[in-house]
């Protein structure tokens, strides 16, 4: 698991701008509908999970201009063991979000959705898996191009 | 592990693409951006490889037709879940490939190694790399919605 910066990496904006423009298209139409900050949420836990150093260091950023608190930042890696601290659409969303992260090992259970489709309408639902798998392409492209969060 | 990766519908699941049309519009603005300067039959075994991880069925269903389209063989489809075991059948650039797109694919049990990275930007242009990256990231994200509302293929 340890990096070693070695070798220089493509910028993806340079090579496939298209690509660059479609993804932030894809951004935009997921962000529609859904609460800013459970959005938030769901970007950085799945961040966390595939392990996308520019994009956590982003949206953690952004969640505190948002106005999360640190205290549900630094627990969001152990949401369920956390109380209430998180409230249900964000634990239902959380659950959602780490099944469709961790896509290899497991389907995404009955269980899972069916918490999700409880507490959210049909068209939140849409939104909140959309905002899910765009973080997921977003990751992929920052790891995949080792983006480095710049020094703060 | 079995009752996991078990596939029982007992619960109905949207059908997001008419809850959220703006994300099918992105979705296939996404996939042609991404299908740009990649060869087809390459794009096609990066989408089953990565579809046979994600155990997307509608997506391997979809894709493996799509593949046999394109000319590529049934040998090559019956063998690239196991392409690293497979000698000289596959090509050097269609190699590489797959080991990136493995390597995006399964992100959350690593990052991509440099030596992944470094045989793949050995046989392919920056541009051409970029193209091979944004269609495993495009598929991976097909994969995460076909999953989730768990479409089925047809029966034929």
């Amino acid at each position: 698991m340890t990096t070693v910066e070695k070798i220089r990496r493509i910028n993806m904006n340079r090579v496939s701008p298209e690509l660059y423009e479609a993804m932030v298209a894809l951004s935009n139409a997921a962000a529609k509908d859904i609460d800013p900050d459970l959005a938030e949420l769901i970007k950085i836990r799945a961040s966390q999970m595939n392990h996308c150093a520019f994009c956590l260091d982003m949206h953690t950023a952004d969640a505190r201009k948002r106005g999360i608190s640190e205290q549900k930042l630094t627990l969001l890696a152990a949401w369920e063991e956390a109380g209430d601290i998180f409230s249900e659409q964000e634990q239902a969303a959380l659950a959602l979000t780490e099944e469709m992260t961790d896509l290899t090992h497991r389907h995404v259970s009955d269980a899972v959705y069916a918490r999700a489709a409880a507490a959210f309408s049909e068209r939140e639902l849409g939104q909140v898996i959309a905002m899910a798998l765009a973080i997921n392409a977003w990751n992929r492209i920052g790891v995949t191009t080792r983006l480095s969060p710049p020094h703060r | 592990m079995t009752q996991t990766l078990e596939a029982k519908t007992t619960v109905d699941r949207i059908k997001i693409y008419k809850t959220s049309p703006e994300l099918h519009d992105a979705m296939m603005a996404l996939s042609n951006a991404a299908a740009k300067d990649v060869d087809a039959e390459l794009g096609e075994l990066i989408k089953i490889r990565a579809s046979q991880i994600n155990h997307c069925a509608f997506c391997l269903d979809m894709h493996t037709r799509d593949a046999r389209k394109h000319g590529v063989s049934d040998q090559k489809l019956d063998v690239l879940a196991a392409w690293e075991e497979a000698g000289g059948l596959f090509t050097e650039r269609e190699r590489a490939a797959l080991a990136l797109t493995e390597a995006i694919t399964e992100l959350g049990d690593g990052h991509i190694p440099d030596e992944v990275y470094k045989r793949a930007a050995e046989v392919f242009s920056e541009r051409e790399l970029g193209q091979v990256i944004a269609l495993a990231v495009t598929i991976n994200a097909w994969n995460r919605i076909n999953v989730t509302i768990r479409l089925q293929p047809s029966t034929r």
